[in-house]
């Protein structure tokens, strides 16, 4: 993540570099940048999966440019996008913090919350299927019947207003718990003596978290919501499962779109124009946030190494 | 914060979020106890009567243990796969002195912004014509490929805790660098490994986007497309053995995240740091 990381080592011994290295190295290029590079030369290409592909220059990429179902399925992607990340990280992030203030039964808590996303994608779909459904009368539709809020229940899955938001959810609702172990985890994991010290000098609770506790784990921050970005850019598993982007493309995503495109019309070069569309907009989105991190995080350790200094003396 | 609103935070906070977090898991549960009859016409309400009629017709059939044993295969092999790959790799750009490792680094971590569709249809292409479409190395490679940065990235960060003297040490006592990678650094390693290992079990046993496009012989099936499978096959009718087969599919990885808890949630940096 930080070049810190990087070129501390020792050991000079370019053999056993190799043998260490190479194994990986190989495995990745050939897993990961073969179908990059294999994407971006098909997306040049008409090719219906029988005979020879045609090279037909950007032809696909001008093509995407002017159907309207792109346009819709990157929006709906955005969208889906802002609601799984919200919900994981501001979530997991909250559980995590008052879970550190829990004396008894954390590990309870930790378990069953967890327990969502070790189930798979097809059951977790299944479930919410159920969740939704009005005939016979699914749970959230029962339970807004019962406070009163019946004229809110409507058929999830099936209204074109409602589906984004209800494909979005389950992805969102199913990793809360491994955000929140991960969270968790940094933050035990704290000196207790940073932030004792700060309460000594009469710092608040929420200044403690605010101020030392969430900048000391920000590295775990930006390492999950990494994760978290790119896990719901290649949101696929949930709205191709429960609607397959439907309502007609109300929930369509991106890699939905993608795939139909590929493996039920056929069409793999301007599928994997897509891809590479895909691709491309991911890397921008990771590339901005790290950015974005990395500047501030630089600027943030100096002060904390300044802090701690001071807290240091102090302490002496 | 005050003792009172904490203790008031928790009273409403934990028991409401906890309800949303596990009450439909707990259902799917029920639901697979239950007779068919009854959940059709009143699904939320508690079981009046247990039945393990639904266990035993998933059961019968026999499919889903081929499921089970495809999806072991491909999370095991898999696993050791991305725990000695990136044990290695992350060993070797944080314990070398060499020119290139921040720029091999960063290619590393490239691949975190590198979305898995990609590979879909280059793969699916290469595999049809290499004749290993259906089979459990297809989705082993691009599951490890995958894997890959987010792992290297966290044995890197590791060794960072892992001082220099210590290898230093271990140099002049006239240890190679593969026994200082075996006897001192992996040893050391034990709560990323497990971290690494408890978080890719549970994606890759769920995984469906690469079954999905790259296996349709139902004897390679992972279990995940098996319950679509099972979904489609008792239509929208038997939700009973639907339930089941759901039930039994999880089972595996319940147990071992049961069984690593404490691991996961010791997290990576305080064996680290501490040890």
């Amino acid at each position: 993540m930080k070049g810190m990381d990087i070129n501390m080592g020792i050991i000079q011994n370019k053999k056993a570099y190799a043998v260490f290295l190479l194994p990986a190295l190989i495995f990745y290029i050939f897993a990961v940048f073969y179908p990059i590079e294999e994407s971006i030369r098909l997306s040049f290409m008409k090719w219906n999966g029988i005979g020879a592909p045609k090279f037909v220059g950007l032809e696909n990429y001008a093509a995407m440019f002017k159907d309207k179902v792109f346009y819709t399925a990157l929006i709906n992607n955005l969208v889906y996008l802002v609601i799984v990340v919200v919900i994981q990280l501001s979530v997991g992030l909250l559980f995590a913090i008052l879970l550190t203030y829990m004396k008894k039964r954390v590990t309870l808590v930790k378990t069953l919350y967890y327990i969502p996303c070790i189930v798979t994608t097809v059951a977790i779909a299944q479930l919410f299927r159920s969740i939704y459904s009005t005939e016979p009368l699914g749970l959230l539709n029962q339970f807004l019947a019962g406070v009163g809020l019946e004229h809110v229940a409507t058929s999830w899955l099936a209204n074109v207003k409602t589906v984004l938001a209800a494909v979005s959810v389950p992805e969102g609702w199913r990793f809360i718990g491994m955000y929140m172990v991960i969270f968790y985890a940094a933050l035990v994991s704290l000196d207790p003596s940073v932030y004792e010290a700060a309460k000594i000098d009469g710092a608040s609770e929420l200044q403690i978290l605010f101020k030392i506790k969430i900048p000391l784990i920000k590295e775990i921050l930006l390492l999950t919501l990494t994760m978290c970005l790119t896990g719901a850019l290649r949101g696929f598993d949930i709205p191709f499962l429960l609607t397959a982007g439907g309502p007609g493309n109300a929930s369509e995503m991106m890699s939905t779109y993608m795939y139909k495109k590929a493996f039920s019309s056929n069409q793999y070069g301007y599928g994997s124009a897509l891809a590479v569309f895909i691709i491309i907009e991911s890397i921008i989105v990771v590339y901005l946030l790290r950015k974005a991190f990395t500047t501030r995080e630089d600027r943030e350790i100096k002060q904390m190494e300044k802090a701690q200094r001071k807290q240091r003396r102090r302490v002496k | 914060m005050k003792k009172k609103t904490l203790k008031v935070i928790f009273a409403i906070v934990i028991p409401v979020f906890l309800f949303i977090q596990v009450y439909p898991v707990l259902w799917l549960f029920i639901s697979s106890v239950r007779p068919s009859a009854e959940l059709a016409t009143k699904p939320f309400s508690l079981p009046t009567s247990f039945t393990f009629q639904n266990f035993a017709k998933v059961w019968s059939d026999g499919k889903i243990l081929g499921y089970m044993w495809n999806s072991f295969k491909v999370t095991a092999i898999s696993l050791i796969l991305i725990v000695f790959l990136s044990a290695t790799a992350g060993f070797a750009l944080s314990k070398f002195k060499m020119r290139f490792n921040k720029a091999i680094y960063s290619f590393f971590t490239f691949g975190i912004m590198v979305p898995v569709q990609i590979t879909l249809i280059p793969l699916f292409i290469f595999y049809s014509k290499a004749g290993v479409l259906n089979t459990s190395m297809s989705m082993i490679l691009p599951q490890v490929g995958f894997a890959l940065p987010l792992s290297v990235m966290m044995f890197v960060s590791f060794y960072s805790f892992v001082p220099n003297e210590l290898i230093e040490a271990a140099v002049m006592d006239g240890c190679t660098p593969y026994g200082i990678f075996a006897k001192i650094v992996f040893p050391l390693a034990r709560n990323t490994v497990i971290t690494i290992a408890s978080m890719y079990s549970i994606l890759i046993w769920n995984d469906f986007i690469f079954a999905n496009t790259f296996i349709s012989d139902s004897k390679a099936k992972t279990v995940a497309m098996g319950l679509k499978d099972y979904v489609g096959a008792f239509g929208n009718i038997d939700w009973g053995s639907t339930f089941a087969a759901i039930t039994i599919s999880i089972l595996p990885p319940m147990i071992i995240y049961f069984a690593l808890n404490k691991w996961v949630t010791s997290g990576m940096t305080m064996g680290a740091t501490k040890g």
